[in-house]
């Protein structure tokens, strides 16, 4: 913001830095260790009298000091140049505070090159023990320089308290300084082995290169074990946040952890075997070998550390493009273009839209995402983003994301950067996702229905008006693609008799043989038959996508077999999960709905990279998993791993940051196949009708997944809390006021709008939920306790009158049949559908005997 | 657009201005002795090779042994006055060099092949024969581009007004060619190192006399005489420098305001002096003429450099942080003290060296 930025791309994202500092770091850590080691050796040739080994130490003093002066030295430098030109703002932090360790850095260095090359100018020409006290000297300013500079870069990972008090020594002796220096110290003892090997396996002398090489082993297995005690330390030192985001739940760290614990006992496997009497040839190769191990080695170190402060360079002050934590807000309101120093673009035009988003690019991306470079390359991260799915991931990034900064932009700044990674670095204008239902509605009618004569009522209905299922459980199970088909058969008369035995019921698709067939079993507590649809599909034989297939239920006399009533309802399945809005992909069927395998496929390579799991191996094996295996899912009955948390909070919880800029429900539309402009529509009952919609009863994103998270933050998991921090209530004034709440069995309750069964007082039932199962809508009775308030409301999401995007009596068919009206079964007073007569007494519940309020 | 809009925010310092003010100074001073040494020596030993390409002139000899220590100190003397210009202009240094970012990290691979060229120029020096003349241009050459990039960079942070160009270039490949002072400044510099190679290199036989009398006291007039002939050479290159500035600066320097005038008269007349004395074979006061000389020019800069920078900022603008760190200035200053009687001891060791190896 403050600064003008290289516009790199091949080199952008930190290329140049890592390329340095891994010669640096490495040469640097040798310049250390392999000072002591020249000291030591020497002192060992002294005792044992061995001219060879003096000779062996000069001629390895020679390599140490042209390594180490030069590209040690200068590549010291280069760092420091390199990070002035990628990341002034830090640079200047760094220079500023720490001016005087620097300076104090600088007067050692300066000592350092004094003693070496008196040093190595006087080998055999001044006394024993004073050149012994030279290269002393030198180990001394080389382990000095180390403990300044150990003391700066422990500040950037563990500022500790100096975020509060500004002051020099509390950031310099930081958290994790002691532990660091250990590590580091180690590290570069054994780093003095290692290169000793390079100069050790050069010796002539068999007998002394057998002992020099095995001298040189020692340096480098004896402190592995102090080495990875100091590696625990430190792990142990790290705060606890910042402890799990590195080895629990930053993905792009886990190859490095991985390369770290991989190449441990490789390097000292190799130790060993170089301490075995080998070829000359033979040891000469493994030194070099050796040497690249080391430098992985090493390497994985470093990069653990520095992607560890990651989404920072100054853990918890400045992110990784320079922007201050705390001037993220001011930013975001004065906007990139508009408040940033050096950009030519302030306000968006056609014209300047692309220039204008390179510039946010640069500004806010580029310090961590090349183009077309090795380094986090952004070309292949928007190949699946369109225009939306782009927004998402800005919305998120901070919060659900939390290896990538907050999106410092205004919206102006987010069209910009649109137009540049979308048009301009990829040449492909978003298009927008194709909505629209292709399905003709096949043709049903109701059957027959006599006022007079007919002698039983029955009526069906599906415990979930609206139904999602996935069809992509060959990659995972997300959700239980069955549906249960619920009906109660009355029969007739001024006092009308549920009945509970004699008759059997039974179903069957009304026009399309793909439904299933089958029959329904008593309920074993109410008067209520039920079947669980397990297969129920929304693709017909011929093709397509039926969200609402007509089941016939038949009830008939169980002796007899005489056909006693029959009804058609609808058994909605949905499969329109709009996954693919972020997770990239097409639709699996005919372009309007279906999780397809790219989509799918994405989904779990997320959850594989965030959650260091390896869902995608396994569903490629032919295994896949179910989400319920370790997200409980009530709903699935899948007690899941428990110290999880439950599907519906993990879901709703992880991707509401990436949505809560959207109005009301349609970041509901964007996963659930309730978009209006989409090929289900299922929510489609009266509530609909009347302009309500997800957020009245389940509050808006934030709210809801607030609701849920709070419950398992209760519950006594720490991620449920992590992830409520990163949301912002919206309905309720503040996260405490919301209630908490376990998904499918505290939901909305429909009294709370409907107090007494009246008409509502107010529109938003959210906050209040049911508290047992009896309480749930499709389990509830009417006040009789004997008929389910769905047999004559139709299931939730579908309650009657219902407006079916099919045909708009499709749902209604129950309604039509009994009284030829799409209001629930009674309703206008209809008390003769069941008992023949009209009825006084509001026996079902209070405020029964009316006229239908909203009348088509 | 309004240059000064472009000018970052500075960050606060931990001290007053003045104390690194004081360090910036005192380090520069030492760097570019040490700088110019380096540069200097190097280009008179390629000079002395081309002139006699036959033989093995003791010079060069000379030159091949101590390059590779000025190299070091030259960059670890730069280190100090870099970090202190940082803090006091950081705003300005950072902007300028990411500007020309693509060229300034290229410094950084030049100093290396300039240093391992030094190195082998240096270790190999006899088995090289007349290929010490092409490894000498591999030391000389990027050592005269470093300096040149110096050059632009100093200049370029210098003046907001060319930064704009950033807009059109954001690649960090600008230089400030435009910029009038840019080679009149550059020659000022290549010609002043000549001058101090020259010193360095009388100074160094000066040392060695006592081996070999006769041709020590003809280096020791050799090395003179380059410092004074580049001295001379200066009075034309170092007028030239003076008349590219900005008339407005210029006069400062002349009689505009007494300090500016004071500190160029006193350099001019103790750099013509150093010239006499240099005539003279009079070592130590040539010496210390122009080590005062360098010091004052050194001042002189700084002056330019802030009459610059007058529109938009100086250096007592900056505001000092809440949390001082005068207790850590006290450190770094005892530090320093030790850190000089160590060096001294370890000189001190080394100058106890016999010739050849003891038992």
């Amino acid at each position: 913001m403050n600064y003008p930025i290289w516009q790199l791309d091949f080199a952008g994202g930190g290329l140049l830095i890592a390329a340095i500092a891994v010669f640096h770091v490495y040469i640097s850590h040798f310049a250390i260790g392999g000072g002591l080691f020249l000291v030591l050796t020497e002192m060992k040739g002294y005792r044992e009298e061995s001219p060879a080994i003096l000779d062996y130490v000069k001629r390895h003093a020679r390599f140490f000091m042209l390594l180490t002066l030069v590209l040690g030295g200068m590549t010291g430098v280069a760092i420091w140049f390199t990070i002035g030109l990628l990341t002034p703002t830090a640079t200047s932090t760094l220079i500023h505070n720490f001016v005087f360790g620097w300076a104090i850095e600088w007067l050692f260095f300066a000592g350092e090159i004094v003693a070496l090359f008196v040093y190595y100018n006087t080998f055999g020409r001044i006394s024993r023990r004073d050149h012994l006290r030279v290269g002393w000297l030198y180990f001394l300013f080389a382990w000095l320089s180390l403990f300044v500079i150990n003391g700066i870069i422990g500040f950037m990972l563990t500022p500790g308290d100096w975020l509060t008090t500004h002051n020099f020594w509390d950031g310099f002796y930081n958290p994790s300084f002691w532990p660091a220096l250990a590590l580091r110290t180690c590290l570069a003892l054994m780093l003095a082995g290692l290169f000793g090997f390079v100069t050790a396996t050069t010796i002539k002398d068999p007998d002394l290169r057998e002992k020099m090489v095995r001298y040189c082993a020692l340096w480098l297995l004896a402190p592995f074990y102090f080495f990875l005690a100091s590696a625990y330390w430190y792990q142990q030192v790290l705060p606890q946040s910042l402890f799990d985001f590195i080895f629990h739940r930053a993905p792009e760290l886990a190859p490095y952890i991985k390369t770290f614990l991989i190449v441990s006992p490789i390097l000292f496997s190799g130790g060993l075997l170089l301490a075995i009497r080998l070829p000359a040839k033979i040891q000469k190769t493994m030194a070099a070998a050796m040497l690249i191990l080391g430098i992985i080695y090493m390497g994985s170190f470093e990069f653990i550390r520095e992607g560890g402060r990651k989404p920072y360079i100054i853990y918890n002050h400045t992110y990784s493009n320079s922007i201050a934590k705390s001037d993220v807000a001011q930013v975001r309101a004065d906007g990139v273009l508009r408040s940033a120093r050096w950009i030519e673009n302030r306000t968006l035009t056609d014209d300047n839209r692309l220039a204008a988003g390179r510039e946010v690019y640069n500004t806010l991306c580029l310090s961590c995402h090349s183009i077309g470079g090795p380094m986090n390359d952004i070309l292949p991260r928007l190949a699946k983003l369109t225009p939306f799915s782009l927004n998402a991931k800005l919305q998120g990034m901070g919060r659900a994301d939390t290896y990538m900064p907050p999106f410092a932009g205004d919206n102006q700044d987010r069209q910009a950067l649109t137009a540049f990674l979308l048009e301009g670095l990829r040449d492909k204008t978003g298009t927008p996702t194709p909505a629209s239902s292709t399905l003709a509605a096949d043709a049903t009618a109701p059957y027959p229905f006599d006022i007079e004569k007919s002698e039983y009522v029955l009526l069906a209905w599906a415990d979930y008006g609206l139904h999602e299922i996935s069809d992509a459980d060959h990659l995972f199970g997300l959700l239980p693609s069955a549906n249960r088909l619920n009906a109660q058969l009355i029969r007739r008369g001024e006092l009308p008799e549920l009945i509970g035995q004699g008759v059997k019921l039974s179903f069957k698709g009304a026009t399309d043989s793909h439904l299933p067939v089958g029959t329904l079993s008593k309920h074993r507590e109410d008067i209520l038959y039920t079947a669980v649809l397990p297969e129920l599909s929304p693709y017909p034989q011929a093709g397509g996508y039926q969200p609402y297939p007509v089941l016939t239920v038949e009830a008939r006399d169980e002796e007899s077999g005489e056909l006693l009533a029959a009804v058609k309802t609808v058994m909605p399945v949905a499969s329109e999960l709009g996954c693919k809005n972020c997770h990239g992909g097409d639709w699996r069927v005919d372009g309007t709905t279906g999780l397809s395998d790219a989509t799918g496929r994405d989904i779990l390579a997320a959850h594989d990279r965030l959650s260091r799991t390896d869902l995608l191996a396994r569903a490629d094996n032919g295994q896949p998993v179910a989400c319920s295996q370790c997200h409980s899912d009530p709903r699935a009955d899948a007690p899941g791993d428990l110290a999880r948390l439950n599907l519906s909070a993990a879901i709703h919880g992880f991707h509401g940051p990436f949505v809560d800029d959207m109005e009301g429900a349609a970041a509901c539309h964007l996963c659930h196949a309730t978009d209006p402009n989409g090929a289900s529509q299922s929510f489609r009952g009266i509530h609909h009708e009347i302009g309500l919609d997800c957020t009245n009863c389940h509050g808006n994103i934030s709210d809801h997944a607030i609701s849920l998270l709070l419950a398992e933050e209760e519950a006594g998991k720490p991620e449920a809390a992590r992830l409520i921090k990163e949301l912002v209530a919206d309905n309720s004034e503040n996260n405490e006021k919301i209630h908490p709440r376990q998904p499918w069995l505290n939901e909305p309750d429909c009294l709370t709008c409907h107090e007494d069964f009246a008409p509502p007082a107010t529109e938003s039932a959210f906050n209040q939920w049911t508290t047992t199962r009896g309480e749930l809508y499709r389990n509830r009775t009417d006040n009789s306790g004997m008929i389910r308030c769905a047999a004559c409301h139709n299931g939730p999401h579908a309650i009657y009158p219902t407006n079916n995007p099919l045909a708009a009596d499709r749902d209604n068919l129950i309604p039509r049949q009994y009284q030829n009206t799409p209001y629930p079964v009674g309703a206008d007073k209809n008390c003769r559908v069941c008992h023949t007569i009209d009825m006084e007494d509001e026996m079902h519940h209070p405020n029964s005997l009316r006229m239908m309020r909203n009348r088509r | 657009m309004d240059p000064a809009a472009l000018i970052p925010t500075p960050d606060t310092i931990p001290v007053a201005w003045g104390w690194f003010q004081f360090l910036l100074m005192l380090t520069f001073v030492l760097h570019l002795l040490l700088m110019n040494a380096m540069l200097g020596g190097a280009i008179i030993a390629l000079t002395t090779h081309l002139v006699k390409p036959e033989g093995s002139p003791v010079i060069c000899r000379q030159m091949a042994h101590k390059l590779t220590y000025l190299i070091a100190f030259a960059v670890n003397f730069g280190v100090a006055p870099l970090l202190f210009l940082q803090v006091l202009y950081g705003q300005f240094f950072y902007t300028s060099t990411i500007l020309m970012a693509r060229h300034w990290l290229t410094i950084i691979a030049l100093l290396i092949l300039a240093y391992y060229s030094a190195y082998i120029y240096h270790l190999k020096y006899k088995a090289l024969g007349a290929g010490r003349v092409r490894v000498l241009w591999l030391v000389v050459t990027p050592l005269l581009v470093i300096g040149f990039l110096f050059s632009n960079n100093m200049t370029l942070m210098l003046n907001p007004e060319a930064w704009q160009q950033y807009f059109s270039q954001a690649n960090g490949t600008l230089l400030n060619l435009n910029e009038p002072t840019l080679l009149p400044r550059y020659l000022h510099f290549v010609v002043a190192s000549v001058a101090i190679g020259g010193l360095f290199i009388a100074l160094l036989n000066h040392f060695s006399r006592h081996e070999n009398n006769a041709g020590a006291e003809r280096r020791i007039a050799t090395g003179l005489n380059w410092f004074c002939g580049a001295t001379l050479v200066q009075l034309g290159a170092g007028t030239m420098f003076f008349l590219s500035l900005p008339a407005h600066i210029r006069q400062l320097f002349l009689g505009g305001e007494t300090l500016p005038t004071t500190l160029l008269l006193l350099g001019v007349i103790t750099a013509l002096a150093a010239i006499v004395l240099g005539f003279r074979r009079k070592i130590w006061a040539t010496v210390t003429a122009t080590i005062t000389v360098v010091t004052l020019m050194a001042l002189v800069r700084d002056l330019v450099r802030r009459a610059y920078l007058a529109p938009y900022f100086k250096p007592a603008d900056l505001v000092v942080a809440p949390q001082t760190q005068y207790g850590l200035l006290a450190l770094f200053f005892v530090l320093l003290v030790i850190t000089i009687g160590i060096v001294i001891y370890l000189l001190r060791l080394a100058a106890t060296a016999t010739e050849e190896a003891q038992s």
